[in-house]
């Protein structure tokens, strides 16, 4: 209905004065307003309209009429949507005042006809006038500026809304009155207040009116000044006349009055959020109480209430009044709906008598105060009128007590009228007090707040102060509460944040419904390949028979093995790669092995024939000669002399280093060998070497003491193997003792040598039984054995106690080590004084009794082993290993290299480096070995 | 395809699994206790009750006498019942609030030593502590105890490094160190509060002396760690092992056996000797886990490469010289800290101290730990 009248209006003003006229038209207008606006608010051209009508306005009220145009219409028309409704009040306003200029263009008919009955109808009051004035000047500039019949459409649909509300309610058209009345003197910001009153509730800017209107009347002030000049503006008095008026022609005065006019309509030096405190006496609003509490003990305050006990004005209480930021309006719109037309004429008539209020007399007037004071409280706050009236009526000395005995409880009271609870200041010592030279006192410094005062109040208050107690929360106290300041902007923000979080939250279980959607399909769809491929597999199985089975199952996952392997290249640590790249060097070289394996398998040949040969040659002495081949055979088994040889020491246990040049054989025999046994079968050899092998030259030397025979080959490497004749009876002779040793033959050889070469024999068999199966053992010994060969601290420790040291050592860590790790631990175990005295000492496998195989070891060699150790075991842990074995340090792995470009650069400096020192590092290193030799020498 | 979906879902996964077990893996050093039955004796165990009874000499030395603990006990209890009143009853005290207070180190683990009649308490504010606060804290205490007992004297001065303030009297002394509370330890300011890294370890602290009753209430252990902290005064190569680690360390020593039985003191205190000789607290061994944090952190990680170094080289020079027969000088009945600096003779036997292997290039300090670190970062590499 609304949008067909707006229509209507757009083309012509005839159904608009038909509406105009007719009350119930009206009436039906107001129902619907709101949708009205939004319809035309949407149409673009109206849109336009507005903008051009603002920018050529010349009305000077446009800009003061925004404020409180908002606020009003918000109360008419709660409805509406949050369009840009200031201009359409603007527009209203303009349009109650100009609509004689505008009807007039579009439709030609007369416009007073409708406009005059719509408002004189129901004005009662002598504004008629004023109100005719007030339209007949705007419409004269609005006939300048006004040429569009879209402006004049756009005017036109406020107008019936306003036309309206003036008709339903008589309060409200009072009121409608007051603003033509306004508009009509040159209160140009006042119009802006009161205008929209006309739209309802006219309450709305309540303080407005008791203040807007009660100020008018003072300009009329200066004609009547008397003995006391006192200007109610500026809470002042001025010693006479020329004063007085100087004061008011002053920037000042005009400054304050303007101010107070600027804010006049809406809630006094409203505060953006939150409530305030208010100091009725000066007009003054303070934030918070303490604050109030300040100002109350502030000179200025003092010398007003001074001046007002002089003066016998009221004073009012020093408790606050509560300045309500927001619901200014709310309140106000009770108010007004409480509020009948009576009391807008006793308004009315406060207008008058506002005057008076802002007296010359002292003494009289009192009386009218009061109601000043209560038109005051109901128009602009709730004051109890009684409680000012006491105040008023209270003797001055007892008012100039006020203040004193009130300071101390302003700020309680004012806090209590605030609402806000008592803070407790916070964080007293982290305000330091700065003295001047003397020791006063002169200023403060928060070391929280990183701010300074002089004022010891100031101090108070910051303490208690919001910007204060946060930092205090922040860095001291976590728990302490602050209120929070629902500042706008912060509310916005918050609200904000609560809208994206929520979204967020929405996308992710959207995100995870699909993810979850997606991954169940992937799921399902492996499992079902998963199946048809077993199903396969097993079909295979069945047709490939058995060969299938073990490897049947693993079909699907075979592939998985394919990349390990090249990744199971171990990368090994720093040490491990020292340790490998040492041994790799110390072991010997093929041609090395190839030789002593030539030599070696040789001297077994050999051996075996001479072994043969001494067989034959003994046989026929103890069978006569007579025994068969078959004899033979059977009967060799028993008598024959030399039962064997084999392989001892480093060659057995694969511990030959490079350079090695002498390895052992045993011969068991099956007596115990005599020289002439030995001598026996030196004479038999070289033969039989030449028989093995025709064109190698071997040389044999007899060694009777050593209980042996070496055999050296005359071609580059030189070899020696010796052989040692032994036999188990050597030993079994030893534990028997004497009996045995009687019936030994003269020649027998040396026993010890024998014995030793026995033990060589079992150590072989325990190595390989033993050491040979724990990872890295061979390694490390080899490592060590190189070690005690190139290191004279070391020597002392012979080859068997080192393999048994190493293969215990390493064995007892319980699980596998790398080489690195194994030598590191054969170290360790040296370190914590293993060879020292006190421990339990190593023992031998190899014999009955229970044998420290370390007895060789003096305690000065075990000492200084074990001070050698423990430096090693240093260097190996801050990655020196390569001053251990010798060596000069590795470059890091190779594999590093593409991988890590930044590394690689540090690598390549690093061997750079190296590079450019290699010669001096390996001399350092061998510095260091010597050096440590000769330590050792010197122990 | 198929496979590729197969292996999409568990190859690498089985492919780092197998993998990572290969990533460096700290190993214990040999230790003898471990491996015992590897090494069988060969020859009779030596006597060493000239060894068993120097200790216990030692101990008796070094334990507070009664009139000391009393005294002790005395300032601490008063200190806790000021501490108490303010967490119940502020009252105009709004320095800061305390959550809790707890008596830590020596004194509660009870291994206090003579002349050192100090006790630790940790007090746990709610609020941030700055250092007004504590000596705001400090000042209240000190009022309050002084309001208590007007004839002591009583002396409050604040800890370097500002971890708190003591409170002594003539006799004992009390260290209040301070910290927060978890959450709070982030809020910290370095220009306001106190160093987070104090804070921790006072935190760590309680932790600790929690650990300690629960496990290392063995007496051996109280014992031997008496004496560990008496080695560590008397030689300066061991000063950068922490109360904490020698608490560790002799628990170490004396509970972890195959048998899991408290070995004797002299065992236990040889074994503390041998397993830093054999580089129980080097790079590249496993150390002792700390107990009280997270993520299998070694405790000698807190010292440095060179401190590392350091301590096991004075561990392995006092081992040789308590193995030839120096044992009183080592225990500190006799002689003085030279034996582990300076060329000795025992018994004929010529024990010449060991120089550092730790060298401090700067290509090589940076590269060490690096290395490491690269290793496994190639072993990821190599993994994905």
């Amino acid at each position: 209905m609304a949008a067909n009248n707006y229509f209507g209006f757009t083309h012509g003003g005839t159904q608009y004065g038909a509406a105009a006229a007719a009350a119930a038209g009206a009436a039906a207008y107001q129902a619907t307003p709101a949708a009205g606006y939004a319809a035309v608010g949407h149409t673009p051209a109206a849109a336009a309209t507005y903008a051009a009508q603002r920018a050529t306005t010349a009305y000077e009220a446009a800009a003061a009429y925004q404020p409180a145009a908002a606020t009003s219409y918000a109360a008419t028309a709660s409805s509406a949507p949050t369009y840009d409704y200031s201009y359409t009040r603007v527009q209203t306003y303009d349009n109650a005042a100009k609509t004689a200029a505008f009807y007039p263009q579009p439709t030609s008919t007369s416009f007073s006809a409708a406009a005059d009955p719509a408002f004189q109808a129901k004005s009662s009051t002598t504004y008629t006038a004023g109100y005719q004035n007030a339209a007949a000047r705007p419409a004269g500039q609005a006939s300048k500026t006004y040429n569009y019949p879209a402006a004049g459409a756009a005017q036109s649909y406020t107008y019936p809304n306003q036309a309206a509300a003036a008709a339903t309610a008589n309060k409200n058209y009072s009121g409608y009155d007051a603003a033509l009345y306004n508009a009509a003197t040159l209160y140009v910001q006042q119009q802006a207040h009161t205008a929209p009153k006309g739209a309802g509730t006219w309450k709305a800017s309540r303080p407005g009116v008791g203040a807007a209107i009660g100020q008018k009347p003072k300009l009329k002030q200066p004609p009547k000044p008397q003995q006391l000049h006192y200007c109610d503006v500026c809470k002042i008095s001025c010693a006479g006349p020329q004063t007085y008026r100087e004061h008011l022609e002053g920037q000042k005065h005009k400054k304050k009055e303007s101010a107070q006019k600027q804010t006049a309509g809406t809630t006094p030096n409203a505060p953006r959020g939150g409530n305030s405190l208010r100091c009725e006496l000066c007009d003054v609003t303070c934030t918070g109480s303490d604050a109030y509490a300040a100002h109350i003990r502030g000179a200025k305050h003092q010398k007003v209430v001074k001046l007002h006990t002089k003066l016998g004005k009221p004073i009012p209480s020093t408790e606050p009044v509560v300045v309500p930021g927001k619901s200014t309006t709310t309140t106000a719109k009770t108010g007004a709906a409480a509020t009948t037309a009576v009391t807008k004429t006793t308004e009315v008539t406060k207008v008058v008598a506002t005057p008076k209020i802002n007296f010359v007399g002292g003494t009289k007037l009192t009386t009218t105060t009061p109601t000043a004071s209560a038109a005051a409280a109901g128009t602009a706050v709730k004051e109890e009128p009684k409680e000012a009236a006491a105040a008023a009526a209270a003797p001055a000395a007892a008012t100039a007590a006020a203040p004193a005995v009130a300071r101390d409880d302003t700020v309680a009271v004012a806090a209590a009228a605030l609402g806000e609870k008592e803070v407790e200041p916070v964080g007293q010592e982290y305000i330091e007090e700065i003295k001047n030279e003397e020791g006063k006192v002169v200023s403060f410094n928060c070391k929280l707040c990183e701010c300074r005062f002089n004022d010891p109040n100031a101090k108070e208050m910051h303490m208690k102060g919001r910007r204060h107690r946060l930092q205090y929360k922040k860095k001291v106290n976590p728990e302490l509460i602050v209120e929070v300041k629902p500042s706008l902007r912060q509310r916005k923000l918050q609200e904000e944040k609560l809208r994206r979080q929520q979204m967020r939250e929405e996308m992710w279980r959207r995100r995870e419904e699909s993810a979850m959607d997606d991954e169940e399909r992937i799921y399902w769809e492996e499992r079902r390949r998963y199946e048809e491929e077993m199903e396969y597999f097993e079909w295979c199985r069945r047709g490939a028979g058995r060969g299938m089975p073990p490897f049947g199952p693993m079909g699907p996952m075979g592939p998985r093995f394919g990349p390990i392997p090249p990744m199971l290249r171990r990368p090994d640590s720093a040490d491990d790669r020292h340790v490998m790249a040492k041994h790799s060097e110390i072991y010997p070289k093929d041609e090395e092995l190839n030789a002593i394996q030539k030599i070696v398998s040789n001297s077994e040949k050999a051996l075996k024939m001479v072994s043969d040969d001494i067989a034959e040659a003994d046989a026929p002495k103890k069978d006569d000669g007579t025994a068969t081949e078959s004899k033979d055979e059977d009967g060799k088994e028993l008598p024959r002399t030399l039962k064997g040889v084999m392989r001892v020491g480093v060659l057995a246990k694969g511990l030959l280093l490079q350079g090695d040049a002498d390895v052992q054989l045993v011969v068991l025999c099956a007596e115990k060998p005599t020289r002439t046994l030995l001598e026996r079968v030196a004479n038999l050899m070289p033969k039989h070497l030449a028989t093995v092998t025709p064109d190698e030259k071997y040389a044999l030397k007899l060694s009777v003491e050593q209980a042996s025979l070496i055999i050296t080959n005359q071609t580059e490497p030189q070899i020696n193997v010796t052989v040692t004749l032994t036999s188990p009876l050597m030993r079994d002779g030893a534990a028997d003792g004497e009996p045995t040793a009687s019936k030994d033959p003269p020649d027998v050889l040396d026993k010890q040598k024998c014995l030793e070469a026995l033990a060589a024999l079992r150590h072989a068999k325990w190595f390989q039984a033993r050491a040979s199966g724990v990872q890295s053992c061979v390694i490390v010994i080899r490592i060590m054995r190189e070690l005690c060969q190139r290191v004279p601290t070391w020597t002392p420790l012979n080859t068997w106690a080192l393999e048994l040291l190493v293969e215990r050592v390493v064995a007892s860590a319980g699980f596998p080590l790398a080489p690195g790790d194994a030598l590191r631990r054969v170290l360790e175990a040296i370190a914590s004084g293993l060879l020292l005295p006190g421990t339990p000492g190593l023992i031998d496998p190899c014999e009955k009794e229970p044998v420290d195989t370390l007895s060789g070891l003096t305690a000065q060699e075990r000492e200084d082993i074990t001070a050698s150790a423990q430096h090693a075991l240093r260097l190996m842990a801050f990655r020196q290993v390569h001053k251990i074995l010798g060596m000069d340090a590795l470059p890091p792995p190779k594999f590093n290299r593409g991988k890590f470009n930044r590394k690689r650069r540090r690598d390549n400096s690093c061997s750079g480096e190296n590079g450019d020192s290699e010669g001096g590092d390996g001399k350092k290193d061998k510095k260091e070995d010597e050096s440590e030799a000769a330590k050792a020498d010197a122990k | 395809m198929m496979r590729g979906g197969v292996r999409g879902r568990g190859g690498p996964r089985m492919g780092r699994g197998g993998y990572k077990m290969k990533t460096f893996v700290p190993r214990l050093p040999f230790d003898i206790y471990l491996c015992e039955p590897a090494f069988q004796r060969a020859k009779p165990a030596p006597d060493e009750t000239p060894l068993q009874q120097a200790l216990l000499k030692r101990n008796t030395d070094l334990s507070p006498s009664p009139t000391e603990q009393t005294a002790v006990l005395n300032l601490v209890t008063k200190i806790a019942t000021v501490l108490d009143t303010l967490i119940v009853t502020p009252g105009s005290f709004d320095a800061c609030q305390i959550e809790e207070h707890r008596q830590v180190g020596s004194y509660k683990k009870g291994t206090m030593r003579t002349n050192h009649n100090v006790a630790d308490v940790v007090v746990i504010l709610k609020t941030l502590p700055t250092r007004e606060a504590v000596e705001a804290l400090g000042n209240q205490v000190t009022e309050e105890l002084r309001q208590q007992e007007p004839a002591d004297v009583l002396v409050m001065a604040m800890l370097p490094n500002d971890r708190g303030f003591e409170i002594s009297n003539s006799e004992a002394t009390v260290r209040v160190l301070v910290t927060t509370v978890h959450q709070n330890l982030r809020k910290l300011d370095p220009e306001l509060h106190l160093d987070q890294k104090i804070l921790q370890s006072h935190l760590a602290a309680i932790r600790h002396s929690r650990w300690f009753e629960e496990n290392a209430h063995h007496s051996s252990i109280k014992v031997l760690i008496r004496l560990l902290r008496d080695l560590k005064n008397r030689f300066e190569g061991f000063e950068p092992l922490s109360p904490w680690m020698l608490d560790l360390l002799a628990h170490y020593a004396v509970m972890n056996n195959p048998s899991r039985q408290a070995m004797s003191v002299h065992q236990a205190y040889r074994r503390c000797l041998q397993l830093l000789a054999a580089g129980l607290f080097l790079p590249g061994s496993a150390g002792i886990a700390d107990p009280c944090e997270g993520g299998n952190i070694r405790v000698h990680t807190a010292m440095t490469l060179e401190q590392q170094d350091q301590v096991c080289l004075t561990a392995q020079t006092l081992l040789r010289a308590l193995s030839h027969g120096g044992y009183k000088q080592v225990i500190g009945l006799e002689g003085n800290a030279s034996i582990a600096t300076d060329m000795t003779v025992w018994e004929g036997i010529v024990v010449s101290p060991l120089e550092k292997a730790y060298e401090k290039p700067p290509e090589r300090k940076e590269g060490e730990p690096g290395d490491e670190l690269a290793d496994d970062d190639d072993m990821d590499m190599a993994d994905n």
